[in-house]
């Protein structure tokens, strides 16, 4: 997928894997990830430092991300550079070399970034919220993967895995940017025309449209300050209803941004649930999170309490505003509000290049092209009895997690 | 294609009558507009024990003015998909807006009429204060936060730096509301403002918006910038640790004063820091700690820019178990540092670094303002993109190593951490 932008010399360019954490067995959690880690490892072609250093001697920046859905590369470089980041990833969809000594390094690097996440109460409650919001389906696992099989995962597990998922069938290539598409289609039949693709096999976990009544889970641990995680069943981001829950979600909790790469965010403090909880001082922020997914997933809502707050008296507050969304149709002035949001924040994402490149493949990850060319016109159709049918079916008191995180006050010593 | 670079030819800058600077620069192919900017005051202002007011006074300007309160301003702002906020760093209050170009002067307008005319309405206060304090016992909490303020405690002090601008929950308990208005009416007003603005309008245009609501803003009772106490570096090496409990990961910082941010010494250790531990997977010391013994996901090195004081530092978060052999290994690393060269091509790959990443850095209009604010911060001059390739050009392999010496003296380095308790 191409598209061309020549407002600066600069362009790039994602490679998307169908593969991600979806798509592992149990055992095998934080697979997909680490062999995104690896990637950064070295072929024959190019060691690790030569990977390291070909975007970053340029100017250029890079990284990589594994999703429950997917896994994606990408770099931004000046154009005059696209040809070797080209290179870099038709060689690296093939040649990587899984070296036995990097395996085990990149063990300990990836415990330590799981570590870190620990660290923090947030991490710990909405994993096993998470983990609470699916039975069987593996996006109930965290995508760094579980302690126990990071310590178990071989390096023939990383290479099979790689093996398996890493060809054209499963992949696609995003530019935009600087470039003239017709050179840049030779360039990229050049070099990723000649990589064999096998028939796709890959774990499709059955997809879980419902919760488990009365899921409730409260965590104790250090902290100053109480959490509350609510999640909801959402529909797949190809289901209609997805988009009349985005106009929800903007409506409760504030509108989520496509962009990923930090082009402007808008605050939410006229959400109706800031208004409730925060306003009136029965918690001290509150955000949503609506996920785009393959499979139906989860609406989350967390709140942050202070130390002499009270968890269950913000759930009162919250079931309160939920009863209300379920109980009468928005005014077409509230959707029309949340569609301007949305258009606002794909504007701000506009001016950069390197989302312009991930919107291209993010959505064709889990959709298609079209799911994110027609995002603004799919929310203009979204009608209040669309909203309302919307909320009365997902957002049940019977249909979701309630997860706590009680601080047991501590205090730093010198 | 527009390939035209910020510079004196193409910024439009003016300076009103009321001390307040206006910077602009046109991104006509795009659909919206950023801006940013800083004015006084900052947290140096605080009062003697009075840690964080300034940062209270600026969180309470967003909960509501004389004429909207807090749910008509958020809905003016939110209705239109636009956002604004403000932040407070040691020196200066600092502010963004982001919005449709259509929008600007509604936005700009808002920030304006924050600024001269906020509510300060008693229920906002006590509510902005539960918000702060729960915000900080969380920081009290997190490993690189407590890390972060063990290490500017021991670099700063009695420099009023060594205190966090959001304050101390001891502090900011017993604020009075009557403290933050004065607090206001005494360090607010148009001189020493300075605005940048990047996006799809013509500079004269936004000239036009910005001057129409402020331009003729005159407050005579606003006090002059408080003026820094001198730094005085400490004299010997210093360890501290915060004990935290049931912490899986601990968080380190090693570092030591970094040279004045407009100086010669500043660009060479800006490319020096490259290479220590930035350039590719976080530098040398990436590789080390990252790549070779696998003991950290992060680790990476920082040149802190600023106007006074600023640190050169490394930050790493590992298992406690490993805290001590991260230290010793970030040691060699630094002996390295300071007793070899880098070598020739370290130096021609950061070099190329630098000048590729300029173009990258006018991708995005919020990047471009950020440059703006830069220039004019540090005084840099209009010109300072088309300059800066000549300076990163003359730096050679023996000044990074003489001037690190300088800087990173082994005997002397702070070292903090945050974490499990050490054994």
């Amino acid at each position: 997928m191409l598209k061309e932008i020549h407002t600066v010399p600069v362009t790039s360019t994602w490679l998307w894997y169908g593969i991600g954490s979806r798509n592992e067995l149990p055992e095998k959690t934080g697979l997909s990830h680490w062999v995104e880690h690896m990637q950064f490892k070295g072929t024959h072609k190019f060691t690790g430092d030569d990977i390291d250093s070909l975007v970053a001697r340029v100017g250029g920046y890079a990284n990589a991300f594994t999703s429950p859905d997917w896994t994606t590369y990408f770099e931004t470089m000046p154009s005059a550079h696209l040809h070797a980041t080209l290179e870099l990833e038709a060689d690296r969809m093939i040649n990587s070399l899984f070296d036995p000594e990097d395996v085990e390094t990149e063990r300990t690097v990836i415990i330590s970034e799981r570590e870190g996440s620990e660290n923090y109460p947030e991490f710990r409650l909405d994993e096993a919220v998470q983990m609470h919001a699916f039975q069987q389906h593996p996006y109930r696992n965290e995508v760094l993967g579980s302690k126990e099989d990071l310590l178990g995962i071989t390096r023939d597990d990383l290479y099979k895995h790689y093996r398996k998922h890493y060809q054209p069938s499963n992949a696609i290539l995003c530019i935009a940017g600087d470039i003239s598409p017709n050179s840049v289609l030779e360039e990229v039949e050049n070099l990723f025309g000649g990589i064999p693709s096998s028939p796709l096999s890959k774990s499709i976990p059955t997809p879980e449209k419902s919760l488990n009544p009365g899921n409730q889970l409260e965590l104790e641990g250090p902290g100053e300050a109480h959490y509350l995680e609510i999640a909801w069943r959402c529909p797949a981001a190809r289901d209609p209803d997805f988009f009349a829950y985005t106009i929800i979600e903007s409506l409760l909790s504030g509108p989520s941004s496509l962009n990923m790469f930090g082009s402007g965010d808008i605050n939410n403090r006229t959400s109706r649930l800031y208004q409730a909880l925060v306003e009136e001082d029965f918690a001290a922020s509150v955000f949503g999170d609506l996920s785009a997914n393959i499979d139906p997933g989860v609406y989350k809502i967390f709140a942050t309490i202070r130390p002499d707050g009270d968890p269950w008296a913000a759930l009162k507050i919250i079931n309160e505003q939920i009863r209300q969304i379920t109980a009468h149709e928005l005014s077409q002035r509230e959707i029309d509000r949340a569609i301007k949001q949305a258009s606002a924040l794909f504007a701000y994402g506009s001016d950069n290049i390197t989302n312009q490149g991930f919107w291209m493949g993010y959505s064709s990850s889990f959709a298609d092209y079209q799911w994110v060319a027609e995002y603004l016109t799919r929310l203009r159709s979204v009608s209040p009895s669309q909203v309302l049918r919307t909320a009365q079916n997902y957002l049940r008191e019977d249909q979701r997690v309630v997860g706590i995180y009680r601080a047991t006050k501590t205090q730093g010593d010198l | 294609m527009n390939t035209s670079m910020p510079d004196s030819k193409t910024i439009l800058r003016e300076t009103w009558k009321n001390g307040t600077t206006l910077l602009a620069y046109p991104n006509l192919t795009s659909p919206a507009v950023y801006f940013t900017g800083y004015m006084q005051p900052g947290a140096i202002a605080d009062p003697e024990e009075m840690f964080g007011l300034a940062s209270f006074t600026t969180d309470m300007l967003m909960t509501g003015t004389k004429q909207l309160n807090f749910q008509r301003l958020h809905d003016k702002i939110e209705s239109i998909g636009a956002s604004l906020s403000l932040g407070t760093g040691h020196l200066s209050t600092t502010f963004f807006g982001q919005c449709l170009r259509e929008d600007l002067e509604t936005v700009w307008n808002l920030l304006v009429e924050v600024i001269q005319e906020p509510a300060f309405a008693e229920k906002q206060f006590k509510r902005v204060r539960n918000q702060i304090l729960t915000g900080i016992a969380i920081q009290n909490q997190d490993t690189a936060e407590m890390a972060s303020q063990a290490f500017n405690r021991a670099l700063y002090g009695s420099h009023p730096y060594a205190h966090p601008d959001i304050g101390y929950a001891q502090s900011v308990s017993i604020f009075k509301l009557d403290r933050l208005k004065l607090f206001h009416e005494t360090h607010y007003g148009p001189d020493g403002l300075v605005i940048a603005v990047c996006g799809g309008i013509e500079p004269e245009m936004a000239q036009e918006i910005f001057s129409r609501s402020l331009g003729a803003w005159q407050y005579d009772a606003q006090s002059p910038p408080e003026e820094l106490p001198p730094f005085i570096p400490p004299t010997a090496s210093i360890r501290s640790h915060v004990a935290l409990e049931e912490k899986n990961q601990s968080d380190l910082i090693i570092g030591v004063p970094a040279p004045k941010t407009v100086s010669r010494d500043f660009h060479v250790c800006s490319i020096g820091n490259s290479i220590l531990g930035k350039y590719g997977m976080m530098g040398r010391i990436g590789k080390a700690v990252r790549e070779k013994a696998g003991l950290a996901y992060e680790v990476s090195s920082h040149l802190g820019a600023g106007i006074g004081p600023t640190a050169w530092t490394i930050s790493a978060g590992v298992n406690p178990e490993n805290l001590e052999k991260t230290i010793a290994l970030l040691r060699q690393e630094l002996l390295r540092f300071t007793t070899e060269p880098v070598t020739q091509q370290e130096l021609q790959d950061v070099k190329t670094q630098a000048l590729g990443r300029l173009p990258l850095s006018l991708e995005s209009n919020a990047g471009i303002a950020s440059i703006l604010v830069s220039i004019e911060r540090f005084g840099y001059g209009l010109d300072h993109l088309r300059q800066l390739p000549a300076i990163i050009e003359s730096i050679t392999t023996e000044e990074i190593l003489t001037t690190a010496q300088r800087y990173w003296d082994l005997d002397k380095l702070i070292i903090t951490s945050a974490g499990k308790a050490l054994t």
